[in-house]
């Protein structure tokens, strides 16, 4: 069995990727298999850093023949090694997944030898695990930049969700800090997989179908200047032309000492700013010109879509059993799930104030943006931007409903995004 | 006021709301012990399978996903679940059509809620429930949930487990449901005794040891993991030192 050191190792080494989430499949399990996919993804644990545990998050190898700038398992730094057997890989998630420790894994792996090796070996694994071990539970493979593409459309076949993580927001960075990727090692493969993946849908392929979770990415923020309207261009870039289900922000942490980078961490909020930002253009019909210039960052005083708002008052108040449901979406505080129950009570009867307090929509903020039945229960002007930025303080220290949108979002999230009262 | 006592079953709860229906002061409980106040008269429902029948078709032609709903909301631990479910019950007669989108009426509000605490619950147990492999190869799941959620669970697990022989026991209530590796039913369960396999200590350390490593020791955020994941569950988790009594 897998001595508890040489995990320590590979998970400590993995564990800076944010993504976690098991969502987005509903793989079946197979006569004398063990394991299925859920669509909504399932949280097993929370460590006390307040994020969720959905996958075994491990690497096959830690050693790395790369040398990025930012990462504690870089060829030039001192960290211990270690390496596991694809053998042992199976075994561990199998007798996790078994305990309900786990809902499956996630496989990625620091370069060693080549990057062809590299893959082929991960390859192996998640061939092996599917095939040897039975198991029909949600794998996540990271793609290994400058591999093959005939090996990775191979272990496409076989895992629910890919990612090509992009860590450096542009191509200037990337030279800098992670010499040996380059935008087009990330960017073709993710495209690749993307357009096998439509193919599969387009022709209704039903067995081995290509990443039925689709792709996800992650990038740094906070260790190269580019500035949030940058960094959301792009993710919307990578959501309406790629097709990606997610992009992950992880806010730097200085791991490593290096004059290239930052010795300061980038601080929470700007994470959590980029994350709201980014639930807007998903879910609630936001474009990226609305939120943040090109060059500029998001306000921190107010949440994204706040901060729309009070640049655009001449579009409010909005009367509630009225208004359609894209205009519901655009007043802040009140979330998808909310815009949702209005549209639906209001058939029946016209809604007041209280009614919407009994239903449950915070009305903290909404209610300097809302008339209910022709009636308005805000501040106009300056008394209500004292009232939000009071409460937008009081709610970054932890106030329940925001707390699903920051970076320790879980898979439910994903629900949560279409919950979360922005 | 007119106090019915069910005996907890389904049944017997629509045995006691074709009797109080036309009655305008009472209420329908399963906890006898609860409350009384001085002018109160109890009465304990036996289930009558004529009366219940009438409730249900009545239920049914107004809106057949009300029965779904009810059951639902009874697993609940709520002391009011049956008051609850009866006035949504009249409201549905009164409105003579599906209620559940009346978003604003009391009635829905709180079989809303109800209903939410459950299926919440479900959900959350899909992830928090833990196995432990006993020395004859089958798994075993011990925990205590807040409602009475044990079949519901069931199925999740059978679809995932294949042919692997498992138990989930719900200690508090004293009932699990039981797999053979083809079929699961429920049974009532008091005490099991439990023999791990020689393995399951082993597993049990490195998932231990994988959770202290895949935490980011440098973001604490301890009041977030305890908002998602409640200390009450805490007690059959492994990596919060949680185990089950017997071991
Ligand atoms: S490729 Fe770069 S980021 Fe990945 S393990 Fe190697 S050094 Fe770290």
């Amino acid at each position: 069995m897998l001595d508890a050191t040489t995990l320590e190792i590979l998970t400590e080494s993995a564990k800076y990727d944010v993504s976690c989430s098991s969502s987005g499949s509903k793989r079946v399990n197979r006569k004398g298999g063990l394991g299925n996919a859920s669509v909504g993804g399932i949280c097993h644990s929370f460590t006390p850093d307040g994020r969720c545990i959905s996958l075994l998050k491990i690497l096959m190898s830690n050693e790395c023949a790369y040398d990025c700038e930012y990462c504690p398992n870089r060829r030039s730094s001192g960290v211990r090694r270690a390496r596991i057997t694809p053998d042992e890989i199976c075994s561990l998630t199998v007798n996790f997944y078994k305990r309900n420790y786990i809902e499956g894994l996630f496989l990625s792996s620091a370069v060693f030898d080549t990057p062809n090796r590299t893959m082929e070996l991960l390859t192996e694994t998640v061939i092996r695990l599917r095939k040897v071990y039975n198991f029909n539970g949600y794998i996540h493979l990271k793609g290994i930049p400058h591999a093959d593409e005939a090996l990775v459309m191979k272990a496409a076949r076989h895992v629910d969700r890919m990612s090509y993580n992009i860590e450096l927001p542009s191509e200037r960075s990337l030279k800098l800090l992670a010499p040996q990727k380059t935008k087009d090692s990330l960017i073709l493969p993710m495209k690749k997989l993307q357009s096998a993946l439509i193919y599969d849908r387009e022709n209704k392929v039903k067995r081995g179908r290509i990443l039925p979770a689709g792709q996800t990415t992650q990038m740094i923020v906070g260790a190269s200047p580019e500035s949030d309207g940058h960094i959301l261009r792009l993710s919307e870039y990578l959501y309406r032309n790629i097709g990606l289900k997610r992009v992950y922000y992880s806010s730097y942490i200085p791991v490593v000492k290096s004059g290239l980078l930052p010795a300061e961490p980038a601080g929470l909020l700007r994470e959590h700013r980029l994350y709201q930002a980014d639930w807007l253009l998903r879910f609630y019909g936001f474009d990226v010109d609305e939120l943040c210039g090109e060059g500029e960052n998001l306000d921190a005083d107010y949440d994204p879509k706040c901060a729309w708002a009070l640049k655009n008052m001449q579009l409010f108040p909005v009367e509630i059993n009225r208004a359609p449901l894209e205009m519901l979406l655009r007043v802040p505080g009140i979330g998808a799930k909310g815009a949702y129950r209005i549209i639906s009570a209001r058939k029946f009867s016209p809604l007041n104030f209280d009614d919407l307090a009994k239903m449950r929509i915070v009305l903290k903020r909404a209610k300097h943006f809302i008339t209910c039945r022709g009636k308005f229960y805000g501040c106009e002007g300056n008394a209500a931007r004292a009232a939000l930025l009071l409460d937008e303080k009081s709610n970054f220290c932890g106030d329940e409903e925001d707390r699903q949108l920051s970076l320790f979002s879980s898979p439910s999230a994903a629900l949560g995004a279409l919950t979360g009262e922005l | 006021m007119k106090i019915y006592i069910t005996d907890g079953s389904l049944e017997s709860f629509y045995t006691a709301v074709f009797r109080a229906y036309r009655e305008k002061d009472c209420i329908i409980t399963s906890c006898a012990d609860r409350q009384l106040s001085f002018d109160s008269v109890t009465e304990n429902i036996a289930a009558d399978g004529e009366m219940a029948g009438r409730v249900r078709a009545k239920l049914d032609r107004t809106d057949r996903y009300a029965a779904g709903d009810i059951d639902l909301a009874l697993r609940s631990c709520s002391p009011l679940k049956e008051q609850t479910a009866f006035e949504y019950i009249r409201l549905l007669v009164q409105k003579n059509r599906p209620v559940r989108d009346m978003l604003s009426l009391p009635a829905v509000i709180e079989m809303t809620e109800l209903i939410r605490k459950v299926t919440g619950e479900v959900h959350k147990m899909k992830g928090f429930l833990r196995f432990m492999e006993t020395a004859s190869g089958a798994m075993y799941a011990p925990y205590s949930p807040d409602n009475d959620i044990t079949d519901l669970l069931a199925p999740h697990f059978k679809a995932r487990m294949g042919s692997q022989k498992f138990a989930i026991h719900d200690i508090k209530r004293k009932k699990a449901a039981l797999c053979d590796g083809h079929g699961w039913f429920m049974a009532q369960v008091g005490e099991a005794e439990v023999y791990l396999s020689e393995y399951e200590k082993a597993f049990e350390c490195l998932w231990k040891r994988y959770y202290r490593s895949v935490n980011i020791k440098e973001r604490p955020h301890e009041k977030q993991m305890k908002g998602y994941m409640p200390v009450r569950y805490w007690k059959f988790l492994p990596e919060k030192d949680g185990h089950d009594p017997r071991q």
